[in-house]
């Protein structure tokens, strides 16, 4: 399983990573995927498990090509150059809505911590699978008895008197659970914050049961999962023991930078069909739509501005830390907004019909409560940024 | 300019708006720190500083007339007609309030004047020139919001009821939180602002956020906000005022929404 056997034979970079400019990338990207357009449009089947084939089609494609490896370390499988390459990738890929954006980001949320605490190899073996499209990855955090107040969390890793660990417990809302042959999960291997380790594990480990959750908007994309006596080595454990409540920080930055650019070019693409919707409605007086339309417009493009400045600082050296909760903030809500005005704006249409607007309206709903929620965010404004002190 | 000589620059002018009475005498004293050479030479610097120093600050000049007239190419130093929300025209005259209450913010020189008159209006009817006067306002609007975050904040922390400072409870640290969002969302389109839709947008976004701050401010600083012994009234006509000149934050995000539906796209305006 060396990672070069998943490139194809004769591979040659179309660009050089390191000396692109974004422009330059973006432009090849661009030209790349007009040609190749036909064969990476999104089916007409909109099931789940239509969406997850289409995301490893449109994954094997560009990283066959090349396009998915940039940004992407060299000693992990990847051609080098900086992180915004990825965003400018998943931007072209979002607008032309080839992929869901949010399942096409969970790499983000993935890979770079992986990266960051994998034991030798690893991630070189591990990290060409997941970006080739070969396989899912999932995030295993939340516990029932475990969302906001994530430190509590009491999934049990011991470990056995041949250095192997024991992992018993459950997890919950655990996105594409179901499609994932691989899990980076948090367990409690001691008491507090510094007890907390994360694991590499395979999903197909004798003990781990999968059970799926519906959802409000019919789109089943997280599960249950269930760990008995799951055996995992110990060269599977990311970092060292008790690192696991810094790699769960340290994946917010790529969160909230690529995968929020991405996010916002995709509702980007969901305001241009609202402005169209909206035309052949007609239901309600210009003057009315135009102020609707214009309010989740002036939020996206507010998100988008902090987003890209956010990017630049990135892009510049800096540490992201809590005032990415800004732009969190800013993003749920002007999804949740966007998808208000389409409900105002096209009376009936997520009633009446089984539309595309349904899905996206219900779905907006989730915005204020994954990866932190809108409280959780203003609780760290006021503490972090506005130094409030304690509440 | 280096960020070293921006933060001398900022401190100069800072010193200057505090020192000096607002109004005409603060115009003469800028005009001594060579604020007309600065606007020509290094807009980009000049405008986010100025603008939002005036905001954070509470003080007040007719600096709004050279943004228009030197972004129209003419001479400053004059006055122009500004167009005021409502299809209103005002003129922001280069001398102190006459103090005749017309006005909310009554320290402001400002005159409305008769839209079908031929009152200078030239340079506002520049698209450009309404587009860089929208741009500092705007910067002047998040300074504005900036001034009334800091009092409120520092009313949180330091006013205590049962038993503990106001800033523990949650209701109380959500409002400021959400203030400082608005304000740090607002600025970010101005930093975007370059083209006549951006600084239309960044105007729209100063607006909300100022008028957010005002009513989330006024509610953590209760009684004492009401009082026209705090400061924080000023800051409240100040951001109305503003919001209305050269369009409020309804007309411009209605305004907004009329474009883009007339294109039939949402223009992408912030690049990587
Ligand atoms: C669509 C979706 C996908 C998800 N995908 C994943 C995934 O892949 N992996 C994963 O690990 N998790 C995932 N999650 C879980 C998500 O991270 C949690 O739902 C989230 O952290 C909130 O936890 P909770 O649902 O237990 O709510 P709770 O924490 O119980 O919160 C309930 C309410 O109480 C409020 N509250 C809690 N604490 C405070 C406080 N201190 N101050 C003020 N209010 C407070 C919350 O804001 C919320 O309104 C997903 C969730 C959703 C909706």
């Amino acid at each position: 399983m060396s990672p070069t056997s998943l490139v194809p034979a004769g591979f040659v970079p179309p660009v050089d990573g390191k000396t692109a400019t974004v422009e330059e990338f973006r432009a090849a990207v661009r030209a790349w995927l007009d040609e190749h357009a036909a064969g990476l449009a999104k089916p007409a089947d909109h099931s789940l498990d239509a969406e997850v084939a289409q995301l490893g089609k449109v994954r094997r494609a560009l990283f066959d090509a090349g396009w998915m490896r940039y940004g992407w370390p060299v000693e992990a499988g990847g051609l080098g150059g900086p992180d915004v390459l990825r965003a400018v990738l998943g931007e072209e890929v979002a607008a032309r809505d080839l992929t869901d954006a949010t399942n096409y980001s969970l790499v983000e949320v993935l890979a770079p911590t992986m990266i960051s605490y994998a034991k030798g190899e690893l991630a070189a073996e591990m990290l060409p699978w997941l970006l080739s499209g070969r396989e899912q990855w999932c995030q295993g955090f939340s516990e029932p008895g475990s969302g906001s107040d994530l430190a509590s969390l009491t999934t049990r890793a011991l470990q056995r008197e041949d250095g192997a660990w024991v992992v018993n417990g459950q997890k919950v809302w655990t996105s594409l659970a179901q499609y994932a042959q691989r899990c980076v999960l948090l367990t409690r291997t001691a008491p507090g914050h510094a007890g907390i380790t994360a694991f590499f594990v395979d999903m197909d480990t004798p003990g781990i049961t999968v059970r799926p959750l519906r959802t409000m908007h019919g789109v089943d994309e997280f599960a249950e999962v269930f760990f008995d006596d799951v055996v995992v080595p110990h060269e599977r454990m990311l970092g060292k023991e008790g690192d696991g409540w810094s790699l769960a920080m340290d994946l917010l930055p790529y969160e909230r930078s690529t995968c929020f650019w991405h996010r916002i070019t995709y509702l980007f693409t969901r305001l241009d069909r609202l402005v169209a919707d909206a035309d052949t409605d007609g239901s309600e007086p210009t003057a009315t739509t135009d102020a609707a339309v214009g309010a989740a417009y002036l939020a996206l493009h507010t998100v988008r501005c902090r987003s890209r400045n956010t990017q630049r600082r990135l892009a510049a050296g800096a540490n992201l830390g809590p005032e990415t909760s800004v732009d969190k903030i800013l993003l749920a809500t002007a999804e949740q907004l966007l998808s208000n005005t389409a409900r105002d704006v096209l009376p009936g249409v997520i009633e009446l019909a089984d539309s595309d607007w349904r899905t996206e309206y219900l779905y907006s709903r989730a915005a204020t409560i994954y990866g932190g929620t809108a409280e959780i965010q203003r609780n760290i404004v006021a503490r972090r940024l506005l130094n409030l002190g304690k509440d | 300019m280096d960020a070293e000589e921006r933060e001398l620059l900022a401190e100069a002018l800072r010193g200057t708006m505090t020192a000096t009475p607002a109004g005409a005498a603060l115009d003469a004293a800028l005009a001594e720190v060579g604020w007309e050479d600065l606007l020509a030479q290094e807009p980009e610097v000049a405008v986010p500083l100025v603008f939002s120093l005036l905001g954070e600050t509470g003080a007040h000049a007719s600096l709004v007339n050279d943004v228009l007239l030197a972004a129209a190419g003419q001479p400053v130093g004059g006055t122009v007609a500004l167009p005021y929300a409502g299809g209103r025209q005002v003129v922001w005259e280069r001398a102190d309030a006459g103090g005749d209450g017309g006005v909310l913010d009554a320290a402001l020189p400002l005159r409305a004047v008769d839209p079908d008159a031929a009152d200078g209006g030239k340079a506002a009817a520049d698209p450009v020139a309404l587009a860089a006067g929208r741009r500092a306002l705007g910067w002047w609007l998040v300074g504005t919001g900036r001034a009334m975050l800091d009092l409120a904040r520092t009313h949180a922390l330091d006013r205590t009821q049962f038993g503990k400072p106001i800033a523990a409870f949650q209701a109380v640290r959500h409002r400021l939180a959400e203030t400082y969002v608005a304000l740090e969302g607002a600025e970010a389109t101005l930093t975007v602002a370059e083209d006549e839709l951006g600084c239309l947008l960044a105007k729209a976004a100063a607006g909300q956020a100022a008028l957010d701050a005002a009513r989330h401010c006024q509610q953590v600083l209760g009684g004492i906000g009401f009082t026209a012994e705090h400061a924080l009234h000023h800051h409240i006509r100040r951001a109305l005022v503003l919001d209305g000149l050269l369009g409020n934050t309804r007309e411009l995000t209605r305004q907004a929404g009329a474009l883009i539906r007339a294109q039939r796209a949402a223009p992408r305006l912030a690049q990587l």
